[in-house]
């Protein structure tokens, strides 16, 4: 009972604390997860075997895979390249900008870290705003919020899918056929909510179109040889993400593959590669998962679950939508990978009690992915945007955020949910 | 030879509350590159230089695309004003903290002062941070060239 209680209040201790950004997540968790440990020996409720039993090394080795890639992807220049090919399509016409801008986006953060692709994309974004005359917010916001949203599209797309597909055996392709049609009806609605938003910032005509067809692609794209390379290595791997399952290899076997190769052709500087990937992130990962598994081992989550079952009159696709608006609700304010970590257990043990937890794994997804994108700190990549935008004349606020984010993450939730309801039989096989 | 033998004595400084658009004005009528802020007391108290002001009308792409080389046209960049507001404001929003040296410094730890804080002139100041003259890099540079025609050295 000590250990139970123990444990629920680290965990909640450090939800708080990540959530008052006094102190860095990543210190946070590794705090939590030593002192997990070490209140585990005392009490005699957790190993250090247990701990590192915890440890999900499928999520760990696709996210080290995937950040190999992109490390080797990022200094050619092909992000840039994109960004500004975009910009020239779109002749300076505001509306056509937002959309190509917005697509580019949407299709790099479906197989690349969000945080990564705004990273990369969002400078771009404001040279182009620049030298077109216009305020480049709306472009910025909606490169995080489509970044986010399309990233609940695919497996690869952002952390908390990686982390339900490992736990749910959820292959490359359930995500194309269950998450994809839904991302694409939510993307759609968020554009044009967005197109609405910011109706009065992209009626604004731009004085100088012409300056942005005088960028000069073939000087960004700097080395086309390594970027030609790693895209087809990529291109290739995805191409195997599509019959893992049926091939029964894990998606971290083929991701870390994919960055063997591409480490093996292109014979990159190590230091700055291996410098390139974010070990912080994987360090909070693995933080969360020895936490998790101290607060499971002393039986809290059964307990959670039992009572789950127990108001199990609640009908099925109820319980899957309040599980969206939930999660959703706790991810606009919280990173949504200490909250997806806490509830993969709390599913798996409903499943085990004998539910049929299909739809609830969908659930889930839809609600840490799309509700990311309510506040200015829901998601990594709208606090990088909003970071970067503070250096800039025009920063975003948390209030313009209010205003104009959280409308599009309320209806992409809404998307969702009516997407959920009305094909529940679908996400229940 | 020391910075007191290269220097500038007669400096041009402004105060605190000189505004944005006054510093301006002196820069344009004296061509200088480098305003020293100084108190009632004369006390060298911070810098502001072109490059502080001409950060106003810099778009903020520069800062985050390291190489520029690939825009051949900066657009509406070039002909876009700072909002007046900003030219009203106080010069001290845009203050340099004071970097600065004596008198009796060595020209070679001057200069490499100038690289380190990316300066191209430098205040020099008595006891107290008083300001008592100014050099550029180019005073120090040719007076440090200078030696080179006595391959003796006293």
């Amino acid at each position: 009972m000590t250990g139970a209680i123990l444990s629920s209040l680290l965990f909640l201790a450090c939800l708080g604390l990540i959530f008052s950004e006094k102190l860095n997540r990543t210190i946070v968790a590794f705090a939590g997860a030593v002192l997990m440990v070490g209140l585990g020996m005392l009490f005699g409720f957790y190993s250090e075997e247990q701990a590192i039993a915890a440890i999900d090394f499928n999520t760990l080795g696709l996210l080290l895979g995937m950040m190999l890639l992109v490390a080797l992807l990022e200094p050619t220049g092909v992000f840039q390249y994109l960004a500004v090919w975009a910009g020239r399509l779109s002749g300076g016409k505001p509306v056509r900008l937002l959309i190509l801008l917005g697509t580019v986006t949407t299709v790099l953060s479906m197989f690349l870290d969000n945080v990564t692709t705004v990273v990369l994309i969002a400078p771009v974004t404001i040279l182009i705003c620049e030298i077109l005359g216009v305020s480049p917010l709306p472009y910025l916001m909606a490169e995080a919020l489509l970044s986010d949203t399309g990233g609940v599209a695919t497996l690869l797309g952002d952390p908390p899918n990686i982390l339900i597909s490992s736990a749910a055996g959820f292959s490359f392709t359930d995500f194309l056929t269950h998450s994809l049609p839904v991302v694409l009806v939510a993307w759609l609605v968020a554009l044009l909510l967005l197109r609405y938003l910011f109706r009065r910032e992209l009626s604004a005509t731009p004085a100088n179109p012409d300056a942005i067809l005088k960028l000069d692609t073939s000087e960004i794209l700097t080395d086309r040889n390594t970027a030609k390379r790693v895209l087809i290595i990529l291109g290739i791997a995805l191409l195997i993400f599509l019959f893992h399952g049926v091939l029964n290899i894990s998606p971290a076997f083929i991701a870390l593959s994919a960055a063997t190769l591409a480490l093996v052709v292109v014979r990159p500087d190590p230091a700055k590669t291996f410098k390139q990937v974010e070990w912080s992130v994987l360090v909070f990962f693995v933080a969360l998962f020895v936490m998790v598994g101290g607060i499971k081992a002393t039986g809290v989550l059964d307990a959670v679950v039992s009572v789950l079952s127990d108001a199990g009159n609640v009908a099925p696709v109820l319980f899957g939508v309040i599980i969206i608006w939930l999660v959703a609700g706790i991810s606009a304010v919280v990173d949504n990978v200490p909250v997806t970590i806490a509830l993969i257990p709390i599913i798996q043990g409903l499943g085990a009690s004998g539910m049929n937890i299909d739809p609830l794994w969908w659930a889930l997804v839809f609600g840490a992915g799309f509700g990311g994108n309510g506040t200015i700190i829901g998601s990594t990549a709208n606090i990088v945007v909003a970071n970067l935008s503070e250096r800039t004349h025009t920063p975003i606020t948390s209030f313009l955020w209010n205003k104009r984010g959280l409308p599009v993450m309320l209806a992409t939730c809404l998307v969702a949910t009516v997407m959920y309801v009305i094909f529940y039989g679908w996400f229940a096989q | 030879m020391i910075i007191r033998d290269c220097m500038k004595r007669d400096v041009i400084s402004i105060t605190p509350a000189t505004t944005v658009r006054e510093a301006a004005m002196v820069v344009i009528e004296r061509h200088i590159g480098l305003l020293p802020i100084i108190d009632s007391k004369g006390m060298l108290i911070g810098l502001v230089g072109l490059h502080q002001l001409l950060n106003l009308e810099m778009p903020d792409f520069v800062n985050f695309i390291p190489d520029v080389d690939f825009v051949h046209d900066f657009g509406a960049v070039e002909t876009t004003r700072p909002e007046p507001y900003l030219l009203e404001q106080p010069v001290s929003t845009l203050m340099l903290p004071a970097i600065s040296v004596d008198e009796e410094c060595g020209l070679l730890r001057a200069y490499a002062l100038m690289l380190q804080h990316q300066l191209l002139d430098l205040p020099v100041v008595a006891e107290e941070d008083r300001l008592v003259g100014l050099v550029s890099h180019v005073d120090i540079g040719a007076a440090i060239l200078a030696r080179w025609k006595n391959p003796n050295p006293e």
